[in-house]
């Protein structure tokens, strides 16, 4: 397709006076997106990176999953796999957007091939162990002059520098070293999973993307890229607010809360009558006082009994124990009816099966529905954030292997289709 | 790496945010926009401001460490909303602004006369990033809401704690806060691009809940296509992959975890524990076969974690490449060489606290043009005379008269 990568290898100073992607392109038979025009390589494997270049495709962007001509990235594997012997479920739904291209890079002329593709793109991401693309031949410095405006995107377990490196990291490992781990679960009691595997892996790959966005930004002022570098564990260690001041100032270590909180109370999850659970967060005084009448028991929240969060916080077992004790005597849907009237913070413990049958998340529009050939329908999370004027949409599932090698190869790289069938059978494509 | 360019070049220099929202949620999003060279001004209310300054470990200041974090890079200006007057100020800075962001109840600021429509007329080009418990639309949207309702909500605490047993935090309250955040931070950077090719702003509706949501891989295709409901897994997630977990060592408290996705990573670890053969394809050497036979190999892993200090566990991982990783406290964290290596911890005088306080420093690392910390959060009002004055070019009669009626 024709396109700005033209302009994409230009002299700098000239490019960077034209918008990114204007110059020269056909126009989209969709509306024009945000990432309209921005062509993405994924070389990641699994999710750490890759999110970033799903949430890119959501909005416009042309992105190009590369994978090795034979084994493909290993989350076709992970998951529940589907009759579709190249996809589990995790893949259809993650690998959303995508167009499969096979080069393998241990190849030379696998490289070759794909500094080409590099001189027509705009973004490449990657999660290999530090220093394996180095060993392809592909360092920065290599990429950079094959396409001075590349914006790089690297994410691994524990970032390009420091004395870890080298070590393999997955978000489970990077939830344990980043702190979250340690405090997910009972106090003293077995630290547990914090809800789900890789939600390192979408933190670190959305801080990937916001840095992407920011250099895509600097690269119109300037015609450079640059490179990012993300350490999963740094995403994980980002979101625990104040543990590392409150430790560098008062050494104090953050334990394992259960399901509570350590700033306020009543802040956690309490069993109903009929053995559901329901989440309560009394964030502050006045949440507290619109409790304390759901409960029927305005006096609670008098100055003299728990008026307070610091009387609150230090009589943590007494009110939690009046909450448990009232929630546990209604069922769950008595006990959300009675705090929304109230105006509490309330909310079901949502199940996979409560989620779909939720209204609000129907309204939302969270559940996207994709017919599949062979699989049938496929039902997906939808896109966030929505945006009114330009929103995201999801175009297809993960695509099979190598669906777009052929297209590429002759369209974007102009190769013949015999030279094409002879990478084939060398099995570099 | 280049040595850090100037605050000119930064990626977002020239870009004016207003953050009117409070907690963590909306403003992390101002926060890191900042960090990359926005000027943000933190517009709070003149009695007591930004609830976030409450939340967590008071100083001696009064602000939160919370607050003093989350709030770096900004500056206070206080403005009742609630006034009339106050409406006709925070006008004025719309029209300066590129984006705003909030996270009032849905119908707030259309009480104050401050609908999309009127900020949009008063500049077309904003973009407004709201973030809400439920989004600005559905039948919950009015519900109050908070990360921890969120986690609910989006599925992620029932997931959360051992089978069968009371669901936990799944390791902070705020999680959902900090995410909803970075996905409305990346709402923000598109909606800027797509300005700048059209002139046209927009509004970005995130709901915390959502963002939670999004995060769950497989959850809702597995549901609808088998009807397969996740329960809660303790400490090892057993589903996709087998060992995969957090396993106790021979030292009280101090536990590892591991996270064998593919076969070739457990052939990896069978060779750390010494028992190469464990991983043959005739034993264990399948997924398939380590997820049938679970209970028999997280055992296995458990005893041999359990026989040696953390310590060891890790070395002997780290030398065959299994992938393993210490469960850090922040004490832990304080002494790891890796985060002093990445610089993962900043440390920032606070002059009126007399303090150094220790924050997370600034993610993703940009080769030309990284993030800083110029300050951390500001005390309430700091900057109100000086934004009202050099931005707005009010006069010290006028400022001193919104004083005195409690405007600002």
């Amino acid at each position: 397709m024709p396109d700005e990568t033209i302009e994409a290898t230009a002299p700098a100073p000239n490019a960077a006076e034209l918008p990114e992607n204007q110059a020269g392109r056909e126009p989209d038979a969709e509306p024009k997106l945000p990432m309209s025009g921005i062509r993405v390589l994924d070389l990641g494997t699994f999710l750490a990176g890759p999110h970033a270049a799903s949430v890119l495709g959501e909005f416009g962007a042309e992105v190009l999953k590369i994978e090795h001509p034979i084994a493909g990235d290993p989350m076709r594997r992970f998951g529940t796999p589907t009759k579709r012997h190249d996809a589990t479920l995790a893949w259809l739904s993650e690998a959303r957007n995508r167009k499969s291209v096979t080069i393998d890079l241990r190849q030379a002329e696998g490289v070759q091939l794909f500094l080409k593709l590099i001189a027509k793109s705009d973004v490449l991401i990657e999660n290999f162990r530090p220093g394996t693309m180095e060993e392809w031949g592909l360092s920065w410095d290599v990429l950079s002059e094959a396409n001075p405006r590349l914006v790089f995107l690297r994410v691994s377990g524990y970032g390009q520098t420091g004395p870890y490196r080298r070590r393999s990291g997955f978000a489970h490992i990077a939830h344990a070293f980043g702190g979250l781990s340690y405090l997910a679960g009972f106090p003293g009691e077995t630290p547990v999973v914090p809800g789900t595997v890789p939600l390192g892996d979408y933190f670190s790959s959305l801080y990937g993307a916001i840095g992407i966005m920011m250099a895509l930004r600097h690269r119109e002022k300037t015609g450079r890229g640059q490179v990012i570098d993300i350490a999963i564990y740094e995403s994980v260690f980002r979101q625990l607010d104040e543990i590392a001041a409150s430790y560098g100032l008062f050494g104090k270590v953050r334990e394992r809360e259960g399901s509570g909180s350590f700033v306020a109370v009543p802040h956690g999850h309490f069993r109903t009558q009929d053995d559901k659970w329901v989440a309560i967060a009394c964030t502050t005084d006045k949440m507290f006082e619109r409790l304390a009448e759901a409960m029927e028991r305005p006096e609670l929240a008098s100055s003299a009994l728990y008026g307070q969060q610091r009387k609150r916080l230090a009589a943590r077992n007494e009110v939690n124990q009046i909450v448990t004790e009232w929630v546990g005597s209604l069922p769950r849907d008595e006990v959300l009816e009675r705090c929304l009237r109230c105006e509490v913070p309330v909310g079901k413990l949502n199940s996979i099966a409560d989620i779909f049958e939720d209204e609000h998340f129907q309204a939302r529009g969270n559940l996207v529905t994709l017919e599949e050939p062979g699989l049938g329908e496929v039902v997906i999370p939808g896109v966030v954030p929505t945006l009114s004027a330009t929103p995201g949409r999801v175009t297809n599932l993960g695509p099979a292997l190598g669906d777009g090698t052929y297209e590429i190869m002759r369209e974007l790289l102009n190769i013949s289709p015999d030279e094409i069938k002879r990478l084939r059978q060398r099995k570099i494509i | 790496m280049t040595t850090p360019k100037s605050e000119e070049n930064l990626p977002l220099s020239g870009i004016r945010v207003i953050d009117v929202a409070t907690v963590i949620a909306a403003p992390y999003c101002a926060g890191i926009l900042g960090e990359f060279g926005a000027d943000v001004l933190k517009v709070e209310h003149p009695m007591g401001g930004d609830i976030c300054r409450k939340y967590g470990t008071p100083t001696q200041r009064g602000d939160t460490l919370a607050w003093l974090s989350e709030a770096r890079n900004k500056k206070s200006v206080t403005i009742d909303l609630h006034r009339r007057e106050g409406v006709e100020v925070f006008k004025k800075l719309i029209e300066k602004a590129d984006v705003l962001c909030e996270n009032f109840r849905p119908g707030t600021l259309e009480k104050w006369g401050l609908p999309w429509e009127t900020l949009h007329e008063i500049n077309p080009g904003l973009i407004m990033l709201r973030v809400t418990g439920y989004g600005q639309t559905g039948p919950y949207k009015d519900r109050p809401g908070f990360a921890r309702i969120a986690h609910a909500v989006g599925g992620i605490a029932y997931l959360s704690g051992m089978p069968k047993g009371t669901p936990v935090t799944p390791g902070s309250t705020t999680l959902g806060d900090y995410l909803t955040g970075i996905y409305g931070c990346l709402g923000v950077l598109m909606a800027l691009r797509y300005r700048e090719q059209t002139g046209i702003g927009q509004y970005i509706d995130a709901a915390l809940y959502e963002s939670v949501f999004r995060c769950t891989d497989e959850l809702a295709p597995a549901y609808a296509m088998f009807g397969q409901v996740r329960e809660r897994h303790g400490p090892t997630h057993n589903d996709f992959a087998c060992p995969y977990g957090h396993f106790p060592t021979k030292e009280e408290g101090k536990w590892v975890a591991i996270a064998c996705a593919t076969d070739k990573l457990f052939a990896r670890l069978a060779e750390a524990m010494g028992r190469p053969e464990l991983a043959s394809s005739s034993l264990y050497g399948d997924q398939k076969t380590r997820l049938e036979n679970r209970h028999d190999v997280n055992e296995i892993v458990r005893d041999w974690c359990g026989s040696l200090t953390r310590d060891e566990v890790l070395k002997r991982c780290y030398a065959t490449g299994a992938p393993a990783g210490p469960l850090n406290n922040i004490a832990d964290i304080f002494g790891d060489r890796q985060f002093h290596a990445r610089r993962n911890l900043m440390s920032v005088d606070v002059e009126d606290l007399g303090e150094t306080v220790i924050v997370p420093n600034v993610i993703p690392r940009l080769s030309e043009t990284p993030g800083r910390i110029r300050h951390l959060g500001p005390k309430l009002g700091e900057h109100t005379d000086s934004v009202l004055t050099d931005l707005l070019g009010m006069s010290a009669d006028e400022i001193g008269e919104l004083r005195k009626k409690r405007v600002i």
